[in-house]
């Protein structure tokens, strides 16, 4: 589906800003809601990312001593709009993608990356000694799962014969499912998203019970709020990237909502299942395991073609 | 942190006293190197309550409901203990029923007590699945106390010289279907907890302790049985209806978090044999024998099984109306220093489960200690040790 917006509405509105916001923090409930009933609670009702996000913005925001305030304040608007921006190159809720050039790929997954490498520096910005745990973690781990993730969505790419998301998508509505032809590389790009927003068992860059809240722990208020917001459109943006690439392509909202909360409901299972992998056994794993099965595939589509 | 000093060679991670993965404050200073932990101290003492001269100021049976509020999750053996021991003083003897009654509320409150251990062993490591659905099914049991006793902690089920309640058959019946419907329940975890890779990736041979160490350690309760060491004061000293309902020791070797597991585990099975055991052979009589208020001079140690470990008691009576003296010493104290021993060359990681495997109660353990020379020998009134209090820690 293709229609065309002027710029400004495709920044502030559509598919940009305002909907990116209130699709993300509807995301984060259903993942939210999904993990709980998984364990055998309630959940949050619908509105609870939306109250958590307008609570923090209205509360005092402390600067903590020894921290530059430039950097402090600016990040979490760094991390937003990183995941904002990787958002329009995408097709946004089966939209063709606002915009759209050769080699768009490699510049969304490195906006996406933007949110991680800010949350890590975030930390570092600060003299908490968990926050200095956290983001050490956050970066050991960020260079762990991003080569296979790369490589895992090379593949639909290599298939496509296009680094641009918008070619990539057409070709995989015109084809069999990538998840049925090129399994491993589905799976690597779907642990590797978890990866790449910290989801339980990859969360050890802020478990909870050893470093309090990470390299987030010095944040309340406002840059909290950001970095919160920042992670629920990257998680839209990494589902629709993965529905987009794997399952077939997005042609339409409602192809967009079935694949997208598909995935979301295999990723909260996924969540659910295991126990926290220390970052220790997390890198162990990529590069072992994650690295090796991730270029197996990549060799085996570069000699098929 | 004072950022003039100079840079300190070492990396001090401070857990607690206010911390996510402490229920309770207690404070542990993590010395690390990059994520290995190079050293591990621990600093008590943020809940001390005075319990114990405390009930000094309490008549013989007010006492008892004060030191059952030791704890909030082994009330019960506080007040067995206790009980135990001053109808030892009195030269009394409780009924079989009564005594057979304190040990089913006791089998009960280990099932709870283990339950909820495994779902914050569970919750330290991340794996919140496993902690919310142990929890579920602890809920079980808390209902069945609750039907029983009428309260969810702090039962009170005791009396000097017995029991304060009978269980009927309606009772019974709760209490077997609860059990019937656990048992299946806890096969479950045991086969998680021995085979899920990602728990098994966290708990193998983290914080494993020979059976040596254990004891120089002096660990006590399921701690010391990882390891290998048969201790437990049912089999060793069995105490109330324990010796007509025997209970058999559990032990493991492995020494390690696993082990723990394993270990607490196993023990539901032999609580659920021993509560259904009680249930069918019930002895029949009297709930209570009547005692004086006053109890006649000497000296006692009463010792239970709690579900941490072995609770020690010791009583002193002068033969008036109150407790001279009571000391109480809980599991807990016993096994901190194998958290300190093992911590050191595991990842920071591995601390909050560490730290949980010895299933810690801190509140429990608190205590004053002062040094008393012989020139400055003195005896505190509760208006001085509460006045000291609240010196300390303004």
């Amino acid at each position: 589906m293709n229609i065309e917006l002027p710029p400004l509405v495709a920044l502030l509105f559509f598919p940009g800003g305002l909907f990116l916001l209130s699709a993300g923090t509807v995301y984060e409930w259903a993942d939210r809601k999904l993990v709980a009933r998984f364990q055998n609670r309630i959940g949050p009702r619908w509105f609870q990312p939306v109250a958590d996000v307008v609570k923090l913005l209205a509360k005092e925001e402390i600067v903590p001593d020894g921290v530059n305030p430039v950097l402090f304040h600016g990040l979490p608007v760094v991390a937003l709009v990183g995941t904002l921006t990787a958002a329009l190159y995408v097709p946004m809720a089966g939209m063709a993608p606002s915009y759209s050039f050769t080699g768009d790929l490699i510049v969304t997954l490195y906006l996406l990356s933007l949110m991680t490498l800010s949350m890590g520096l975030a930390g570092a910005n600060t003299l908490d000694r968990f926050s200095l745990i956290g983001a050490t973690r956050a970066l050991t781990q960020l260079f762990s799962y991003e080569a296979p993730f790369l490589m895992a969505l090379l593949g639909p790419a290599i298939a496509a014969g296009s680094w641009q998301i918008s070619h990539v998508d057409a070709y995989a509505q015109g084809h069999w499912w990538m998840v049925l032809t090129q399994p491993v590389g589905f799976l690597v790009a779907l642990v590797g998203l978890m990866g790449k927003l910290e989801l339980p068992p990859f969360d050890s860059p802020e478990a909870e019970t050893e470093i309090v809240a990470g390299p987030m722990t010095e944040y309340s208020g406002r840059g909290w709020a950001l970095f919160r917001i920042g992670r629920d459109v990257e998680l839209l943006v990494g589902l629709t990237l993965m529905a987009a690439f794997y399952l077939g392509g997005l042609a339409n909202p409602i192809e967009f909502v079935l694949k997208t909360g598909g995935l979301l409901l295999v990723t909260a299972a996924l969540q659910s299942l295991f126990c926290r992998l220390r970052i220790d056994q997390t890198v162990g794993m990529w590069w072992r395991i994650g690295i090796l099965l991730a270029l197996a595939q990549l060799f085996l589509l570069a000699f098929m073609r | 942190m004072d950022t003039q000093q100079e840079p300190r060679k070492t990396f001090v991670v401070p857990i607690g006293p206010q911390h996510p993965a402490l229920k309770e404050p207690g404070h542990f200073e993590i010395t690390v190197d990059g994520e290995i932990v190079t050293a591990a101290t621990v600093r008590l003492g943020y809940v001390h309550r005075g319990i114990e001269k405390g009930v000094e100021q309490q008549n013989w049976t007010q006492a008892m409901y004060m030191l059952e509020r030791i704890c909030g999750i082994c009330s019960h053996v506080h007040a067995t203990a206790y009980a135990l021991g001053v109808e030892a003083l009195a030269g009394v003897q409780a009924p079989p029923r009564a005594q057979a009654i304190r040990v089913l509320v006791a089998e009960l409150e280990r099932v709870h007590s283990h339950l909820l251990w495994l779902g914050v062993a569970a919750h330290e490591g991340g794996f919140d699945t496993l902690f919310m659905y142990s929890w579920r099914d602890r809920e079980m049991i808390m209902d069945v106390l609750e039907g029983l006793t009428g309260n969810r902690v702090n039962y009170s089920c005791n009396v000097l010289g017995g029991v304060k309640f009978d269980v009927d058959d309606t009772h019974a019946d709760a209490i077997r279907r609860a059990i019937d419907f656990l048992e299946p329940r806890t096969h479950h975890y045991l086969k998680v907890v021995t085979t899920d890779e990602t728990l098994i990736g966290r708990t193998r041979n983290v914080g494993t302790m020979t059976s040596l160490e254990a004891e120089t350690l002096g660990t006590v309760g399921p701690t010391a049985r990882a390891s290998g060491v048969p201790r437990d004061i049912r089999v060793d000293a069995p105490y109330a209806a324990y010796p007509d309902f025997p209970v058999k020791t559990i032990t493991a070797t492995a020494g390690d978090l696993e082990a723990k597991f394993v270990v607490r585990i196993q023990e539901l099975f032999e609580s659920y044999r021993v509560i259904r055991e009680i249930l069918d052979k019930l002895p029949a009589g009297d709930l209570a024998v009547r005692m004086k208020p006053r109890i006649p001079p000497g000296e006692t140690v009463s010792r239970v099984e709690a579900p941490r470990g072995e609770l020690f008691y010791f009583l002193k009576s002068a033969g008036g109306l109150n407790p001279d003296r009571v000391k109480v010493r809980t599991p807990s104290l016993c096994n901190w220093g194998s958290v300190l021993a093992t911590a050191p060359g595991h990842k920071l990681a591995d601390v909050p489960m560490l730290i949980a495997g010895i299933d810690p109660c801190f509140s429990c353990n608190d205590r004053l200690v002062t040094v008393r020379r012989r020139s400055t020998a003195e005896t505190w009134t509760w208006a001085k040790l509460r006045q000291y209090g609240i010196e300390y820690y303004r």
